[in-house]
């Protein structure tokens, strides 16, 4: 976890806009994620961090701006292709299938180019076998048979980051991984980032646990009515006038 | 789920596969059996019906299952596959199951457009979308006189020769039908244990996050949709040369396209024999009415009745709420063998 510049940009946005009727979500946001960092958007509700991450991963299709993702021109292509492209996502709301079983809920990952590979069993040997260890990576191997809506919240917040392994992407955005699950399982959700985040992969994490934010983050980027206002690192934008006066209402 | 035995349960799965076997089996010999049990040739016709509404239901369940969209307008393409086999048949002097295949891989190709333009929308928009086809095309067929004979109706010409009496006609279309049903079947059955299968589930649960995780939803509900399109129109096609008659009215009609939907649901859209069943029950109860009440409307009123109870009752169809009564009901029975996993399993939920 080092704290020089890197190299080559993550996720960067330029000028990226996103309006609902009359409400500018997203107003002309320009920030750079570090690649092999984990960073952080941090900012108060309904400054339009779900919407930068909606716009980023082209759930939504941003008005203006553009979204490079290393380098790559990414701006409005579908969801799917962004994620073959490398980034993975979680929902801020922790979104599993809830009548696929924890196994198959992972092996949904799996979608390789061509209709004769896609037309082959799900359930081919390789693949199992990485599902398997990822979700014994994760701690919820012994469920792999239950279905997804039979397990606990904070599993499933477990199994979905599961999922996301399984593409394999070198960019993970997570939105709200810490929300509604219990201490001792934000710890292990800690771990793990840092684990993953250790062996080369990025994680941009929206948050609103600040003890988290600012013990995992090595960049944290803070945003107000849909632009960023500060960023830097977690010692930094901690004492930014600016973030202290929109954010952390002092 | 198919696949179950992998785990460390070591009795349950073995057994049950047993009895899906046996179960498989019976449903063979039935089927096999049923044209020399049938006392007469109008039972023999009704298996025929039979058949015909299982082997739509199974082809409606091929989008209307696995992704979750719900078609209210499958008769646009069953229909569609009765006028195209029948005007290749007449028109083209084309040899009638060369046609009735041509016909379906043509309707097929109508579907990509529709797709395209229908699955853009969810939930109730695709509904009505899939609505307004059948009635456009009802409209279409019965005004376009010179054409598909318009609403006096189009007399397709019998695949066999007049030295085939009515009987023996029923006996070789209903195995015909139970040929085009199995062909129906096995491709549920191939799609739903491949990457596809686990796509298209993924969609039916939720497409946001299965775009999320990289699945190409629009190709995956286009590819399903067409798929569901082919195995209608042949099943409309092969119906077709069977009656021997087709009327707009009749053929695009939005209560052919709700049979599909109701047949499918009482059966269980996630169980692969789950619209066969449905049609057995609902195609069996539409025949009932329909000789005890004449041309009265009795028999829709008692197949809303009975929807209404389906969804109240068994909100996923007959085959699940039976299995999960016989699963509970082993459970009660016996004292069962606790594995290492589902202790840790129930000490999982404990803790929870």
């Amino acid at each position: 976890m080092s704290t020089s510049p890197p190299t080559i940009g993550s996720v960067t946005t330029e000028g990226l806009t996103k309006s609902f009727g009359g409400v500018r979500a997203v107003d002309g946001a320009s920030v750079a994620f570090h690649d092999g960092e984990i960073n952080a958007l941090i900012g108060p509700n309904g400054s339009g961090k779900t919407t930068f991450f909606n716009c980023v991963t082209g759930m939504i299709r941003p008005d203006a701006g553009t979204v490079t993702y290393r380098d790559r021109d990414v701006t409005g292509l579908a969801p799917h292709r962004i994620a073959r492209s490398g980034i993975g996502r979680s929902f801020q709301l922790c979104r599993v299938f809830p009548r696929l079983t924890v196994l198959e809920n992972v092996l949904v990952a799996v979608q390789p180019h061509g209709l004769l590979e896609r037309l082959r069993g799900m359930r081919n040997p390789d693949d199992v076998a990485r599902a398997r260890e990822l979700l014994a990576r994760v701690g919820i191997d012994h469920l792999e048979h239950a279905e997804a809506r039979d397990i606990s919240y904070g599993q499933q917040k477990l199994l979905e980051l599961a999922g996301v392994l399984m593409g394999d992407p070198h960019t993970i955005m997570l939105d709200e991984p810490a929300g509604g699950v219990n201490p001792a399982l934000v710890d292990r959700i800690a771990d793990l980032v840092r684990e993953l985040n250790a062996e080369g992969r990025t994680f941009i994490i929206v948050e609103h646990n600040m003890e988290l934010v600012m013990g995992l983050s090595d960049h944290v980027v803070v945003f107000d009515r849909g632009r960023p206002i500060a960023q830097g690192t977690p010692a930094v934008v901690q004492d930014d006038p600016q973030v202290l006066e929109a954010y952390l209402g002092v | 789920m198919p696949n179950a035995s992998s785990g460390t349960r070591a009795s349950g799965p073995t057994t049950a596969r047993v009895v899906r076997t046996a179960a498989l089996l019976a449903l063979v010999v039935v089927v096999l059996l049923f044209p020399s049990l049938a006392p007469d040739p109008f039972i023999l016709s009704v298996g025929v019906v039979i058949l015909s509404y299982a082997v739509l239901a199974t082809s409606w369940n091929l989008v209307g299952g696995f992704t979750g969209y719900i078609s209210l307008g499958h008769a646009a393409y069953s229909g569609l596959g009765g006028y195209a086999t029948a005007l290749l048949i007449l028109r083209s002097g084309l040899n009638p199951w060369l046609a009735l295949v041509v016909g379906a891989l043509i309707v097929a190709l109508i579907a990509i457009p529709v797709g395209i333009a229908s699955l853009r929308v969810r939930g109730a928009s695709f509904v009505i979308v899939s609505i307004a086809l059948v009635l456009i095309l009802q409209l279409t067929f019965q005004s376009w006189h010179t054409f598909t004979g318009g609403s006096g109706g189009l007399r397709v010409p019998r695949p066999f020769g007049p030295d085939v009496l009515r009987p023996e006609q029923h006996e070789r279309f209903f195995y015909l039908h139970a040929v085009l049903l199995a062909l129906a079947l096995l491709t549920w059955w191939a799609i739903e244990r491949s990457r596809l299968g686990a796509g298209l589930k993924a969609i039916r649960e939720d497409e946001d996050k299965a775009q999320a995780l990289g699945v190409p939803t629009f190709a995956y509900k286009l590819t399903a949709l067409v798929t569901s399109a082919f195995f209608t129109a042949l099943g409309g096609g092969l119906y077709a040369l069977w009656f021997g008659y087709l009327d707009p009215i009749f053929q695009f009609s939005i209560l052919v396209g709700t049979y599909m939907v109701l047949m499918s649901l009482l059966g269980g859209v996630r169980s692969l024999f789950g619209p066969l069943l449905g049609a057995v029950v609902v195609g069996y109860a539409v025949e009932v009415f329909k000789s005890q009440y004449g041309d009265t409307q009795f028999h829709l009123v008692a197949t809303g009745i009975l929807l209404g109870l389906v969804v109240l009752f068994m909100p996923d169809g007959v085959i699940p709420a039976l299995t999960s009564f016989l699963n509970r009901r082993r459970r009660a029975a016996s004292i069962r063998e606790v594995s290492a996993e589902e202790l840790a399993r129930q000490r999982e939920e404990a803790t929870r």
